[in-house]
């Protein structure tokens, strides 16, 4: 019975580490909470993938985009013919549009930008991505869309930043909608529940204040 | 009454066979599948298990059979899990029985070997280990040898277990499942990222209905054992 015992505490202690491993220590049960909480304590750089856009002249690597201005951009990623979740982004982008677009001159709101990525480049050519801009209102000082048209590259932007697209047996995609922010580095550095966009903005907001400060 | 009468008075007949329990009603006797073993070929199902189990695996295996299997929430949960546990107690019976003696004083009452099952089973219905075994190969293989090694420690232990161990193990995995079931259905968004939202819902509906029917199972194999038992 005594080694019983010992078998069956060395067995539960293993299948606890699995779990402890499996869930980052009980927190998380989900692949999608575990990449927010791994992008929180370990925050991933965008990669150099070649990026085509309305307003821009031909390919241009990511990093980029991104390093224009200098300060935070909220980034989601979509495609244009997407009617529900994506839909949801898309309104939430536009009030995050209009708060950036009112804010005071000189307030680190005005550091904040937009970035919608599509991940469809099969459809989503520039011209398409430009109609979808205009049918959404949007600022292109404020709010601009990207998609990588190379399979590899793009396979690979989605690969580190684990957005993780299905189709969903209706012609169009599933995939884990959320605003990622990247920092003024390229750096994804907090992922938000897409519903979640005051939080987006207060956290970019004051990313861009501290970068501000430096 | 009389005919009856006539019929033990004459005695003609000796009595169909020396009882231990002359009060046993005939059913104790009743052996489900015993009929299968009548058919040639299953007498030896013994020696069949492990191959079969062994190919199970292999198709499985199988990148095609894998990547259909794995392209489903509902057929990578409540089909490819189901037959790797399976697979497992199939090729558990190629274990030698001086392996099993020795695994036996390891696992008295089956405690260990349920105990262990209890986790893995746990540990499956996590739904980052779904997404997790479609994108990270080690994960993957992980999975697969847990969920064997699963069925073969099942298989190993439940005898020794009794109903009373079986209970309790039970008690414990089916509960859970329910649970992981409802909360399946309960979760307004994908908890896998690989996966759609109406088949969390059918997996989450057949995680309830598969512990419920367990239960029965279960319930009415420790009743008829129970009062088939010497007092």
């Amino acid at each position: 019975m005594l080694r019983t015992a010992v078998a069956t505490v060395c067995l539960a202690l293993a299948c606890a580490f699995a779990g402890g491993w499996l869930t980052h220590g009980f927190r998380v049960w989900t692949a999608e909470g575990a990449r927010r909480l791994e992008v929180v304590r370990h925050p991933v750089a965008v990669p150099a993938v070649r990026a085509v856009g309305p307003g821009i002249d031909g390919a241009r690597p990511l990093p980029e985009w991104l390093g224009d201005d200098g300060g935070v951009t909220l980034v989601d990623f979509v495609y244009t013919r997407c009617r529900a979740v994506c839909a949801a982004l898309g309104s939430g982008f536009q009030q995050l549009q209009a708060r950036i677009g009112a804010a005071p001159a000189g307030s680190p709101d005005t550091r904040v930008r937009l970035l919608s990525i599509s991940f469809d480049p099969g459809h989503d050519d520039v011209a398409v991505l430009q109609r979808y801009a205009a049918e959404l209102k949007a600022d292109a000082r404020i709010w601009r869309f990207a998609t990588v048209p190379d399979a590899g590259e793009l396979r690979r932007l989605l690969g580190l930043f684990q957005v993780v697209v299905i189709p969903d047996g209706l012609g169009g995609y599933e995939h884990n909608a959320a605003l990622l922010v990247l920092d003024g580095r390229g750096r994804l550095v907090r992922i938000f529940d897409y519903a979640r966009i005051d939080d987006a903005l207060h956290f970019a907001r004051a990313l861009a204040a501290d970068e501000e400060r430096g | 009454m009389i005919a009856h009468g006539l019929r033990r008075a004459g005695a003609a007949r000796p009595a169909r066979r020396p009882r231990s329990r002359p009060h046993a009603r005939s059913w104790s006797r009743f052996r489900p599948l015993s009929w299968l073993r009548s058919w040639p070929r299953l007498r030896h199902w013994r020696e069949l298990q492990a191959p079969a189990g062994l190919a199970v695996l292999a198709l499985l295996a199988l990148p095609p059979v894998r990547g259909a299997m794995e392209s489903g929430m509902a057929s990578h949960m409540l089909l490819q899990f189901p037959l790797l546990v399976a697979a497992g107690a199939a090729l558990a019976a190629a274990c030698p029985a001086a392996w099993r003696a020795a695994l036996a004083r390891w696992n008295a009452l089956g405690i260990a070997g349920l105990a262990a099952s209890a986790g893995v089973l746990g540990l499956a219905m996590v739904p980052r280990l779904l997404d997790l075994a479609l994108v990270d190969a080690r994960v993957e293989v992980v999975k697969w040898l847990a969920l064997a090694a699963c069925g073969a420690a099942l298989r190993l232990s439940w005898r020794a277990a009794g109903v009373v161990v079986q209970g309790f193990f039970l008690g414990n995995v089916l509960p859970m499942t329910a649970v992981a079931g409802m909360l399946y259905q309960d979760a307004p968004q994908r908890l896998c990222n690989g996966y759609r939202l109406d088949e969390q819902l059918l997996v989450g509906q057949a995680l309830v209905w598969g512990a419920l029917a367990v239960a029965a199972a279960w319930l009415v194999l420790a009743g008829w054992r129970l009062s088939r038992a010497p007092r």
